[in-house]
């Protein structure tokens, strides 16, 4: 136990070593931080994956590394998709929003000097690695192995996941700083919290099912199935009977949720940040919570919807058709308050403002198509595999990498004390926006229009050659979008490299949350010996001061002062 | 600050947080009246409240764990190929075992809370004993079922039957493993009282308890 005995003759510790300070460090900031550059690289690598899969798709002759390598055999082009997939949702979409900035914002956020388990937090960090390694190595692998490999991952990925969201809700609960009531609170932090919850119900059911699986694949026990049908053919799936679908259904109710777990956070993120660059409290911001809760909730029962094409209880299909159009309301919520929030607003367009409206024109573009898919009787006519792919990357995929963007953009000077440069921020953005749009939106086309079931054969084979022609664009347009993100990765390197911010600067975007109350980046006790006090709630920007916003952690005389 | 360390700033904040008295999350006023006088040698012992908020979740993500797996045994309890285990007769004396094992943890919390040291430890000891008796039963259960012939992969009936006492004995291994910790660790210095630790630690044993009789009308019923 250390005895505080005087500030000026107590004994310095060494300096803690390289691995004591970076791979085995339990601190919320680092390892949130550590987070982020696993993201980082998975990020990298799977838009590169995406970019063979389609040249693959256009021009099939091709040689392309890692699925000649390999033997151009169906089942490679199937692992990079695999890979890509895995990369994407598990450690970008599910880690960066909520393991990486949560990690690292959430104490700040909420005025505590640490995660409420450090430990546990290490732990469930090098689980993601082991799990991330897990995932790249199954590529490698022959099918069989391969798959083997990819379930026990998975469930590690689900071990870490479940210790994590223990942490973040404890954090939640019990470390608020004084003052620090539940209206008070950011929605960031409303979003990381309610995102948990939903997160602990999840992954103990993916961590249930893929070892169930596991076992029946390693042991021969007879949960799913007495073959391991996951190497039959899928019609011949469907047909069997009920047995696969038990494991379908086990898979579905995760990841159909975990969308919304990738949703949740970037939903959060850019409320805060719609608020912080239009100079206004968030429109209505009680019930942006509620239908955040509405988004956990509803997220949580639609499962079913993914199996509409499989066999089902004849009345199922319309039990969840209601749920999962029901997901609108909410999602009208969060729209509604953007808007209102935005709605004769002192705008301030920087790069991070750009990438949360880039966000909700996404999620309405995509949101749109969600629409077709959630009636059973449409998505029956419409499921075609290029509108369900348009679909999800427009409103996932997409709009979760822009919300992570808008939300590196915005706290990269805490993070680094270093800013990034706003012009070559804006030349990514738009050209990223307008690249995603040239991508997504003919894929929608092209299923519509190629491989619907409405049409009779012959219509579909005469739209065969405009289906070609849309292939080939939506190809290009990939190859230019993912070679403009070298803007982004030039940007990224120069920030690092750059000179801090100075001490004035601390707080650049002149925001109210407790985070921007301490230096960037933060000292390693976030709040030192002020432990910060909170006076109000997290959007206040009212008339009349000289700054024009009110700190969280601003004494209310100390507020006064600053009326011009 | 200069010469502090930041160990030593984390120790000083959290420790102002718990002197304040109370865990709630607005402290009374005045709780800056002490906040000064910080160079005077105290132990750092932040609010116990999150070890409670921890088990509390931590029990109800160990709960839909299991609820997957139940839901997945009564939709695959319809098909053809399902023939229906008996559960031993050890496996009852077991459950009395463990059952016994929850009221010897409570006797040795009374205890402790009044203030008799040993006679919570001997009740501690008696329950880890009757924790590791009940762990030593079910593996004896499964030589049992062995011996007859039912394995893990001999239909699906047998396949939910293992995995649910498998998996519940884990996480009961985990409990054993906490009781232990709990009896060994060295309170003098710790962030958290016995008292704190022993009253988590029997929530989850109380849990793995009560999990268990719910798996056993399970098995027993939904065979």
């Amino acid at each position: 136990m250390v005895t505080y005995d005087d500030g000026a003759s107590a004994p310095q510790p060494a300096r803690a070593s390289f691995l004591a300070r970076y791979l085995f460090s339990t601190h919320h900031k680092t390892i949130g931080l550590q987070y982020l550059w696993l993201a980082l690289a998975s990020v990298l690598v799977g838009v590169v994956l995406s970019t063979l899969l389609r040249v693959h798709t256009s021009w099939p002759d091709t040689a392309i590394p890692f699925l000649n390598g390999f033997g151009n055999s169906p089942e490679r082009y199937a692992a990079v998709r695999l890979l890509h997939g895995s990369l994407m949702v598990f450690f970008v979409l599910t880690a960066a929003p909520q393991l990486g900035f949560g990690n690292y914002l959430l104490p700040l956020q909420i005025g505590a000097s640490e995660m409420a388990f450090p430990t546990l937090n290490l732990v469930s960090f090098w689980l993601t690695v082991a799990s991330l390694a897990g995932m790249t190595a199954s590529f490698f692998y022959q099918p069989e192995t391969g798959i083997n490999v990819w379930l026990a991952s998975a469930a590690i990925f689900a071990l870490g996941a479940l210790l994590s969201t223990l942490n973040f809700m404890v954090t939640t609960i019990d470390l608020r700083a004084e003052g620090m009531t539940l209206p008070r609170l950011p929605v960031t932090v409303w979003a990381w919290f309610l995102n948990s919850i939903l997160s602990m119900l999840i992954f103990s059911v993916l961590l249930a099912g893929c070892a169930a699986l596991l076992s029946d694949r390693l042991l021969g026990s007879q949960f799913f199935s007495d073959i391991s049908f996951l190497a039959a053919q899928p019609q011949n799936l469907i047909r069997q009977g009920s047995l696969p679908v038990l494991w379908e259904r086990l898979f579905w109710y995760f990841a159909q949720a975990e969308v919304y777990v990738a949703m949740l956070p970037c939903f959060g993120i850019v409320t805060h940040l719609v608020s912080t660059f239009s100079r206004k409290p968030v429109w209505k911001e009680r019930l942006v919570v509620l239908a955040l809760c509405g988004v956990g909730l509803v997220g949580f029962c639609v499962w079913g919807y993914h199996m509409f094409a499989t066999g089902m209880n004849p009345y199922a299909p319309l039990v969840f058709a209601v749920l999962a159009s029901s997901l609108g309301v909410p999602a009208a919520f969060l729209l509604a308050s953007w808007l209102g929030t935005l709605w004769e607003a002192r705008l301030q367009l920087t790069t991070a403002m750009l990438f949360s409206i880039g966000f909700i024109s996404l999620f309405i573009a995509g949101g749109l198509s969600g629409i077709f898919l959630a009636r059973h009787d449409l998505s029956s006519a419409a499921v075609s595999e290029d509108f369900v792919i348009g679909h999800f990357h427009l409103v996932m995929g997409v709009a979760a990498t822009f919300a992570i963007l808008a939300a590196l953009f915005f706290w990269f000077p805490k993070l680094f004390g270093r800013r990034l440069s706003e012009p070559l921020g804006k030349l990514h953005f738009w050209i990223t926006f307008a690249g995603v749009y040239l991508i997504f939106m003919p894929m929608h086309w092209m299923g519509l229009l190629t491989q619907s079931r409405l049409l009779p054969d012959a219509q579909r084979a005469a739209l065969a050659s405009a289906g070609a022609s849309i292939r080939t664009l939506v190809t290009v347009a990939t190859i230019c979008t993912v070679f403009a993100q070298v803007v982004f990765v030039i940007n990224f390197a120069q920030a690092l490299v750059r000179r801090k911010i100075s001490q004035e600067e601390d707080n650049p975007w002149r925001a109210t949350t407790l985070e921007w109350s301490v230096a960037s980046p933060p000292p390693e006790s976030n709040f030192g010996y002020a432990n910060p006090t909170v006076y109000r709630g997290a959007y206040e920007f009212p008339e009349g001061l000289a700054n024009d916003f009110a700190p969280q952690h601003l004494a209310p005389e100390l507020l006064a002062q600053k009326v011009r | 600050m200069p010469g502090s360390t930041t160990t030593q700033d984390i120790e000083f904040i959290v420790e102002k947080k718990t002197s304040d008295g109370g865990g709630g999350n607005l402290p009374p006023a005045g709780h800056d009246g002490g906040g000064d006088d910080g160079k005077r040698p105290r132990h750092w012992k932040p609010s116990p409240k999150r070890y409670y908020t921890g088990m509390a979740l931590g029990i109800v993500s160990i709960l839909m764990f299991f609820m997957a797996l139940a839901s997945a045994f009564l939709v695959r309890r319809g098909s053809g190929d399902w023939v229906p285990v008996h559960i031993p007769t050890l496996m009852w004396i077991n459950t009395v075992v463990l059952l016994a094992s929850s009221a010897t943890l409570e006797m040795a919390r009374h205890r402790l809370a009044q203030g008799r040291l040993s006679g919570y430890r001997n009740l501690w000891l008696v329950t880890t004993v009757l924790g590791v008796g009940f762990l030593a039963g079910q593996i004896v259960a499964w030589r049992q079922l062995v011996a007859e012939g039912i394995y893990l992969a001999s239909n699906p009936a047998s396949s939910f039957f293992y995995i649910f006492t498998g998996a519940h004995a884990l996480h009961l291994f985990g409990g054993v493993a906490a009781l232990i910790y709990v009896a060994k660790r060295n309170f003098d210095q710790a962030q958290v009282t016995r008292t704190v630790a022993a009253e988590v630690t029997s929530y989850y044993w109380h849990f793995m308890d009560a999990l268990w009789l719910f798996l056993l009308a399970l098995l027993y019923l939904g065979k």
